[in-house]
């Protein structure tokens, strides 16, 4: 039913999501902060262990100093070859050398001693010359440290050393080698405390989308748990607020399906080119199909164009819709049952590329019973009234005395069988008429004529009814010379069935009153009686055929029950209504309105 | 033969012996007058003078285990190191007999051999020559042109017992006529009739004392001359040259059984003729080979015995 829904679900992409680039950015972070962190530690400790490595070389060298100066002064090479060799067994030391106050170089330490008479660095022998402080240069990982000795203020000389700082190089490596450990350490902890976070931060987050997925998909929203009192705790409540706003106005989509696919009534809805996106499964069984099916077939297929027009959807109103249209639905083996088509748009400017809703109610069985009371109807008016005609015609030949003196008896009972005879010709006549008024079959002969004219005829058609119950009808009130377009017969027909029912619900002595005035444009027929009133659960049935009351009272003068149905009919047949005001124990007031003729309206008016 | 001085001297006993057996027997103390005779005992005894004792004997063990593995057809089957700390302690165990080989300088040689019954065998390449000899030194602005012009001068020796460093060069100043007295400081007022002489205890000590003239001239091996002199050699000037005295040699006792000094000499003769003989060789102080004395022994020590005289009293210190 959703697949375009679905089929846009599946159109995923490949992208790096908010968990993705959270956890990227808070572990870049964390490592960043742990490389720097470290880097800054690394340079710290490779300054303490370069000012070490330093300090070291200067302190060896100070102490070689001292213990040259007696062998300088004697001019001890062998004595100064054995501690300048001691000198080279020193950790870090690449060469020492023990010079004179020349700057030549005495003794490297070996036997061999090729740096013999060799003259020390210039810079150093310019200081040697003018200083006896401690001379430090740097080469690369190099230090030379040069001490010059003298004694008594005499220069002797001096050792110079070249110190390596190759041991700050391991320390750096085993440095660098903590510096990657920690680095990892740090990239670990980042990865899991940027994972803890964004689990943290997003599974509200991840909840509101599955919660809204939910909802896009028509089902019910789980209610979101606020954790926080944060900006994502917000987040939730407000999804909450929505989701309870929304179910307070909205029904889920599962709950839409559940009535759509219960509905007795077929329901299509077509897109704008006409062809159907969703049928629900009434109107796939009446069709004897699918779902998927129909989905995409024009709704011309489905439904037969109405009589009178090109297509179903040219039948509708300018509104974009139209009701109680009936066409039929084609089966997919050829079989047409017919409906009843109610179509609704679902845009607000639809014309005839809009989205339609169309109802379609299976009208096969009420056609079908329309058909069988047809078929009574016919049977009573030929089987019954045919033959009930000639009852009649004969009762009153006998009443009339054709078949000679009959008794007193025999006059009783001819008497009693024409008047129910009568009786049961009127309940016939107003069945037919009630149902010519329900299909429509019923002629009226209009006629523009005064209204009072046929008011009078009523009142004294009625009146010899009236004395029989010894009733007065009371014509108080007139509208002199108005005039109406009505089929006078039966417009007396309802003012003598209001009028006859006034006299049926009064009492002996009581007095029927009859007004004619203008209301709403309408020429008004009142008709009160002092009768009981209408009982209240009874006035909504007042105007149903056989509808007949449950008091006793009210049993025993209803007539056939179709008195007041057929008069509501001929009266909105004739444009106009009936109406009452009752009150129990105050009487009732039946309305009769009947539009003015126009002409003579305006005329008036003038 | 090497004395680092006579400090160290001190520490030693003058009646120390260390004997150290090889073979399988270390430090096995020699008995007085117990010696036993060579074919019974199967040992054959090689003497060095050292003050370092231990030194030595790691220097001379697997020479003399190499030699005495050899000599099983004449009695031997082991050897033994007897290290004594003076060159008259080696004359006395030479002659009691508790010393057959007696391997030295040509010095300490030409005096045992002028105190004692012994014969040379054999010349020592030791270090790779077979025979050296010493200069005397001055710088070359010093006015110094000869040895006569080194009465009221200084002179710097090496070691006391070194024959390069001081006993051939003293000899051979001395011989001369120069009258030489030996000193403590170097900076000690001489009398204009002699000369003085100090010892710098190293070759190199000689010649920068040379050269920061701190005496007045020096000896030293000719072998170290250049070496040392390095780029300066042009501020020195040699006025003397001593004549080649062999580099070491080889001495048995005279009454040792002939057999086995024949044996020993074939042996020592021929070591060099195979890699095994050269490896020990080599181990051995750099021993190049062992050859006959050129114009026979007498020849050889002829020349220092004349002049082991004007050093006796040196050597026999």
């Amino acid at each position: 039913m959703w697949a375009s829904d679905r089929a846009g679900r599946r159109d995923a992409r490949v992208r790096i999501g908010l968990r993705g680039r959270f956890i990227a950015f808070v572990s870049a972070i964390v490592i960043a902060f742990g490389v720097v962190l470290t880097a800054l530690a690394v340079r710290v400790q490779n300054d303490r262990l370069r000012h070490e490595l330093d300090e070291r070389g200067k302190l060896l060298i100070a102490v070689v100093a001292n213990h040259v100066t007696d062998s300088l002064a004697l001019l001890d090479v062998r004595q100064l070859r054995q501690m300048i060799n001691e000198t080279l067994e020193q950790e870090n030391v690449l060469d020492a050398v023990a010079f004179d106050e020349d700057g030549r170089i005495l003794t490297d330490g070996t036997v061999e001693n090729p740096s013999r008479h060799r003259l020390i660095g210039e810079a150093a022998r310019q200081h040697v010359a003018v200083s006896d402080a401690l001379l430090v240069e740097f080469s690369g990982d190099v230090m030379t440290v040069t001490m010059p000795v003298r004694l008594g203020g005499r220069p002797l000389g001096g050792v110079s050393l070249r110190y390596s700082r190759a041991g700050l190089a391991e320390d750096q490596a085993a440095l660098a080698r903590k510096t990657a450990l920690v680095g990892i350490v740090f990239g670990v902890l980042g990865v899991l405390a940027a994972a803890l976070l964004t689990e943290a931060v997003t599974r509200p987050l991840k909840e509101v989308i599955e919660a809204t997925r939910a909802i896009s998909e028509g089902k019910q929203a789980a209610h979101l748990q606020v954790r926080t009192a944060d900006e994502v705790g917000e987040l939730a409540a407000a999804f909450n607020e929505m989701t309870r706003r929304l179910r307070e106005t909205t029904v889920s989509r599962d709950y839409v399906d559940r009535v759509l696919e219960t509905m007795g009534e077929c329901l299509v809805v077509t897109r704008r080119n006409g062809t159907i996106a969703l049928a629900n499964n009434a109107v796939c069984g009446l069709a004897g199909t699918s779902e998927e099916e129909l989905i995409g077939r024009h709704c011309g297929e489905l439904f037969r164009a109405p009589k009178g027009f090109a297509s179903l959807l040219h039948a509708l109103n300018p509104e974009g819709s139209v009701h109680g249209l009936e066409t039929e639905i084609l089966t997919s083996t050829g079989e047409e049952f017919p409906v009843m088509v109610s179509i609704a748009a679902m845009d607000e400017s639809p014309g005839r590329s809009g989205r339609y809703v169309i109802v379609a109610a299976d009208i096969s069985e009420r056609l079908r019973t329309e058909r069988q009371k047809e078929e009574f109807i016919t049977m009573i008016h030929h089987e019954v009234r045919t033959p009930l005609t000639a009852v009649r015609g004969a009762l009153g030949l006998l009443d009339g005395g054709v078949a000679g003196d009959l008794g007193e008896r025999g006059r009783e009972l001819v008497a009693n069988a024409l008047r129910n005879s009568k009786r049961m010709e009127r309940l016939v006549n107003d069945v037919l008429v009630s149902r010519k008024l329900d299909f429509g079959h019923m002629t009226f002969h209009l006629q523009e004529m005064e209204l009072m004219p046929l008011v009078d005829q009523a009142i004294e058609a009625t009146s010899s009814y009236a004395d029989r119950h010894e009733v007065r009808f009371d014509l108080h009130e007139t509208a002199p010379g108005a005039r109406i377009e009505v089929d006078p017969d039966r417009f007396i027909q309802v003012l003598t069935n209001v009028l006859s029912n006034a006299v049926r619900f009064s009492s002996a002595g009581d007095v029927v009153k009859v007004s004619v005035n203008r209301h709403n444009g309408c020429l008004r027929v009142a008709v009160a009686d002092c009768g009981p009133g209408i009982p209240e659960k009874f006035r909504d049935q007042v105007f149903e055929p056989f509808a007949r009351a449950e008091e006793a009272d009210w049993r025993n003068k209803s007539g056939t029950g179709l008195g007041m149905s057929i008069s509501k009919a001929i009266i909105e047949e004739l444009g106009g209504a009936i109406t009452f005001d009752t009150e129990v124990g105050g009487g009732t007031t039946f309305h009769v309105d009947i539009p003015e003729s126009d002409r003579l309206r305006e005329s008036h008016v003038d | 033969m090497t004395r680092p001085g006579r400090f160290a001297a001190v520490l030693f006993s003058s009646s120390m012996i260390v004997v150290i057996a090889c073979g399988g027997r270390t430090n096995e103390r020699a008995e007085p007058g117990g010696l036993a005779p060579l074919e019974a005992t199967g040992v054959i005894t090689f003497g060095s003078v050292s003050l370092n004792p231990a030194r030595e004997h790691e220097v001379f063990r697997p020479f003399v285990d190499h030699v005495a593995s050899r000599l099983g057809e004449v009695g031997i089957g082991r050897g033994r190191v007897v290290v004594v700390d003076s060159i008259s302690k080696m004359v006395e165990e030479l002659k009691k007999g508790r010393i057959d080989v007696y391997i030295d300088s040509p010095f300490p040689v030409g005096f045992v051999w002028k105190r004692t019954d012994i014969d040379l065998l054999l010349r020592r390449w030791k270090r790779g020559s077979e025979t050296y000899r010493s200069v005397v030194f001055v710088r070359a602005d010093s006015g110094v042109k000869s040895v006569a012009d080194l009465a009221g001068k200084m002179i710097a020796f090496g070691e006391p017992f070194s024959t390069s460093g001081f006993l051939m060069p003293k000899a051979a100043l001395a011989s001369t006529g120069l009258r030489l007295d030996n000193y403590e400081d170097a900076a000690a007022s001489i009398p204009p009739d002699r000369a003085g002489y100090v010892f710098s205890n190293d070759a190199e000590n000689t010649l920068f004392w040379v050269l920061k003239d701190k005496v007045d001239a020096g000896a030293v091996n000719e072998d170290y001359y250049q070496g040392l002199a390095g780029s300066r050699i042009s501020e020195l000037q040699i006025i003397l040259t001593t004549g080649a005295v062999p580099r070491n040699l080889v001495c048995v006792r005279r009454n040792l059984d002939p057999r086995i000094t024949d044996s020993l000499r074939a042996l020592l003769l021929g070591m060099d003729d195979d890699e095994e003989g050269r490896e020990v060789l080599m181990g051995f102080e750099e021993t190049a080979r062992f050859d006959p004395c050129p114009g026979g022994p007498e020849r050889q020590l002829a020349g220092i015995v004349d002049l082991i005289q004007y050093v006796e009293e040196d050597v026999g210190q």
